[in-house]
């Protein structure tokens, strides 16, 4: 049979929902979802330092627009998104260098991961609301 | 030897340890921010203004930015190859991160130093 046929007829499963993710995989994409979030506020981020540093109007008119309720849920959502591409990366780091690279060591630093993200996200997101 | 993985003849290396370079150095300045973010607490303009003042302060951020810019531009880029298989618009996706990324770091020195 010709070959493109053949890959035409390969069965594909576009289901996300029938696939199983295990924690480390769920570590793993959310660390690449994070990694492209941070990507793509670069620029919100820029603006607004330049903003706040421009004059004492603006500062505060920075200020306001950072303590409004529903820019608070965003950055409890950067937050996270940081912390989360922080910790992940730690772990990167320490598997690179051999570290904890046994599947159960592996699982168990991937919760470690996770809980450390929620955690810090939490800290900062009280301090935010205080 | 090792080292001859990191030669030219081996770009994933050298691209594999500058993304964990990158990592290694942002996460440092990182914390570093933080630390002083806590530290001085800057609650008005001007106190504001002088958290950048530091010369020193505003060369580690700028090294921050360079690694940034490194980090994310290898980042993105196997984003791109994993999801992307049109050659044509993956080069064009790849460019147009390229010149955002030359973009943002002339952004962030001119923010930084003019
Ligand atoms: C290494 C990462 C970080 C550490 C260790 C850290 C630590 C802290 C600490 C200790 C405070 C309290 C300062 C104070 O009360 O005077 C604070 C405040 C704050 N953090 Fe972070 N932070 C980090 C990353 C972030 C990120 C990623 C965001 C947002 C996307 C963020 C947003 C804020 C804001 C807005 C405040 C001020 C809250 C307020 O005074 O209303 N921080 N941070
Ligand atoms: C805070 C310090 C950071 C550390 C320790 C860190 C660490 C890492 C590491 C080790 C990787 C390689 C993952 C792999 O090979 O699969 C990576 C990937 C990536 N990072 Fe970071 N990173 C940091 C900050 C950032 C920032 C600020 C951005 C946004 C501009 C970013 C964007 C990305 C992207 C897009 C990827 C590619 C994700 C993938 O291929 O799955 N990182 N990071």
């Amino acid at each position: 049979m010709n070959q493109k046929l053949a890959k035409k007829n390969r069965p594909k499963n576009l289901n996300l929902f029938t696939i199983r993710l295990p924690i480390n995989a769920l570590v793993s994409i959310l660390h690449r979802a994070t990694g492209c979030a941070l990507f793509m506020i670069l620029p919100v981020i820029l603006l607004l330092l330049q903003w706040s540093l421009r004059s004492a109007e603006d500062w505060q008119l920075v200020l306001a627009f950072l303590h409004s309720p529903f820019i608070k849920l965003v950055l409890m959502g950067l937050a996270w998104a940081f912390f989360h591409h922080f910790f992940a990366g730690i772990r990167h780091l320490a598997m690179d260098v051999h570290w904890m690279t046994t599947l159960m060591k592996a699982r168990y630093t991937s919760k470690v991961v996770m809980v450390l993200g929620l955690l810090a996200t939490l800290v900062v997101s009280i301090t935010l609301w205080l | 030897m090792w080292i001859e993985l990191l030669t030219k003849r081996y770009p994933g290396m050298r691209a594999w340890l500058s993304q964990r370079l990158t990592g290694l150095a942002m996460a440092l300045y990182s914390v570093l921010a933080a630390g002083r973010f806590f530290y001085l607490a800057p609650s008005d303009y001007a106190a504001w203004v002088d958290f950048f003042q530091p010369l020193w302060w505003r060369v580690l951020t700028m090294l921050f930015w360079l690694a940034l810019t490194l980090h994310a531009w290898l980042g993105i880029r196997d984003v791109f190859k994993d999801y992307v298989p049109n050659d044509t618009l993956r080069s064009v996706l790849l460019k147009g991160l390229v010149i955002l990324l030359w973009l943002y770091l002339a952004w962030a020195a001119y923010l930084l130093f003019a």
